[in-house]
């Protein structure tokens, strides 16, 4: 079946990225239900510890060399990603970061994508999809994601420091520059792990301590203080 | 900026005794908040009979010791740390000690404005946002002698007056400055490392929510401002890499490349 898409990932960002393509009449399989009939990988995984690249290359291992890979590229470069493989020629970077409410994807080409009509055929699944394409370059986070992080980073540098309450920080950005949403609670929905995923992966690939993680972020992933997912973030939740 | 601080006022019924350095300064102030005034009465906002209570209301001196029974001073002079301090240390001699003294200041330090006068619990920082009388914020800010009873008054006014008030310590860049810089640094950034261009950095920021995209809110602001509070924050964090200002920004202002008050920024205005 060309309709099915092979889902890698974890959390929260993996049932909004299923539901996303379930909308769009997808079926969606796990590695593990793998079929040789596949229209497209899709990898959510920030790829912070090896879980990422052991089951990219699992799954590579079991689909044709022309079906189009599409990596989160918060953490690593997607050049860095597709240099795992034996076919990185089809391996492309993206966000899935509000990846329902956007009506843009943004797309990071790696050094090995450099076939123009494999390209193509890899970008043709987005547009299908209803989606505007943004290719960008291949540095962590693409542009979103990346500003959006150094902003929360920013937020929790100035919150630990007792600046500000939290309320008062997400207050204050929404009134004083008309941001859509406080940074403090719009890390709560995106999830900490994955901000302080794209600070680290910049602050790797970088050199420049610009983009050292505050302190406070690391320890709220370490404590399991990730957001809305988990209950608790920069504020409370309801369980539901 | 100081005008609007007094409409907000005079609007909620104080009497406002505005500090200028001359009168055709003061006139000429005064005269495009008449028109703005009028401007709304014709809106159907207020009658002109309030747009003239309003402009009564706001009376100029020319000497700082005439504002010696004020129990509130907000000053918005230039943007001058010894012109600041100054003003200050004049303002501390002529009023009662109880009178609270407030600064407009966006950049410099409320603790070393507080500090040219001899009763620095009863000076604050009260950051409006311009316009002051369409922007709800302020940053209520508390210097390092700053009496904290006093800024929750203050704050407590600010939110009878229908302000969105905040507390913040001080620190460069306050809140809002400080914390908005990577919309705007990182995007010179991606820019710079080529990453993407100005429209599609825009375009994208755009679907993510953001009413505007950095390069084009930043011809809204200028680019000269935007450039001198990237200056400020970083020096006042010691050169902190994480506010390290970019050398596109500079270039663009030494082009005089401002933004739409020259007609042409990152985008062009002119037609
Ligand atoms: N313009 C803004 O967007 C904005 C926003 C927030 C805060 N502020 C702050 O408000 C203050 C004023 O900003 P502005 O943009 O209105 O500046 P400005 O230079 O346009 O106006 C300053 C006014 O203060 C008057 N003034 C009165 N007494 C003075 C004295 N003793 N010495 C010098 N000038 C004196 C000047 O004549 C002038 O009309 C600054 O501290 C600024 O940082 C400005």
């Amino acid at each position: 079946m060309r309709n099915s898409v092979v889902l890698i990932g974890r959390g929260p960002l993996f049932w909004e990225v299923k539901d996303f393509l379930t909308d769009y009449h997808f079926r969606v399989v796990t590695p593990d239900e793998l079929s040789s009939e596949i229209r497209a990988v899709i990898d959510v995984e920030t790829g912070v510890d090896e879980v990422k690249k052991h089951t990219l290359v699992q799954v590579e291992s079991r689909i044709p060399s022309g079906v189009p890979v599409f990596t989160s590229a918060l953490h690593r470069t997607a050049t860095e990603i597709a240099s795992w493989l034996k076919h990185p020629e089809r391996v492309a970077g993206f966000s899935p970061l509000l990846l329902s409410e956007m009506t843009t994807v943004e797309i990071s080409r790696p050094f090995q994508a450099d076939d123009e009509n494999v390209w193509n055929q890899c970008l043709l699944f987005w547009k299908e999809l209803g989606k505007q394409v943004e290719v960008v370059g291949d540095e962590p986070g693409l542009v979103f994601p990346r500003i959006l992080s150094l902003l929360v980073n920013e937020a929790a540098f100035a919150l630990s420091e007792g600046i500000a309450s939290a309320e008062d920080i997400d207050l204050a950005m929404k009134l004083g520059t008309n941001f859509p949403s406080g940074p403090l609670e719009w890390a709560d929905e995106i999830g900490l792990d994955q901000i302080v995923a794209i600070l680290s992966g910049l602050h790797r690939e970088m050199g420049d301590d610009g983009y050292r993680p505050a302190p406070l972020l690391r320890k709220m992933v370490y404590a399991g203080y990730l957001g809305q997912a988990s209950g608790r973030g920069f504020y409370r939740y309801d369980r539901k | 900026m100081g005008l609007g601080i007094a409409e907000v006022l005079a609007v909620a019924g104080y009497q406002v005794q505005v500090a200028e350095l001359s009168p055709e300064i003061f006139e000429r102030a005064v005269d495009g908040l008449r028109k703005r005034l009028v401007r709304q009465a014709e809106k159907g906002r207020f009658t002109l009979e309030f747009a003239d209570t309003v402009i009564s209301r706001i009376q100029p001196v020319y000497q700082l010791d005439e504002l010696k029974t004020a129990d509130v001073i907000i000053e918005a002079a230039v943007e001058r740390l010894e012109i600041k301090k100054d003003i200050f240390a004049k303002l501390d001699a002529v009023t009662s000690p109880d009178a609270v003294l407030a600064t407009n200041t966006s950049s410099l330090s409320v603790t070393s404005i507080a500090a040219a006068t001899k009763h620095p619990r009863r000076v604050l920082g009260l950051h409006f946002f311009n316009p002051a009388p369409r922007m709800p914020l302020v940053e209520v800010v508390l210097g390092a002698e700053t009496d904290s009873e006093l800024a929750e008054a203050v704050f407590g006014w600010m939110k009878q007056l229908g302000k969105k008030p905040v507390k913040v310590a001080d620190s460069p860049g306050f809140l809002v400055n400080r914390v908005a810089r990577p919309f705007h640094l990182e995007a010179y950034r991606i820019i710079g490392e080529g990453l993407a261009s100005k429209e599609q950095t825009d375009r994208i920021l755009r679907a993510a929510g953001f009413k505007m995209g950095p390069f084009e809110l930043q011809d809204l602001i200028g680019i000269d401002i935007n450039f001198a509070a990237s200056v400020s924050v970083y020096e006042g964090f010691f050169q902190d890499p994480r506010f390290r200002p970019h050398r596109l920004q500079q270039a663009m202002v030494e082009r005089g490349a401002l933004g739409r008050k020259t007609g042409k920024g990152h985008y062009n205005y002119e037609k």
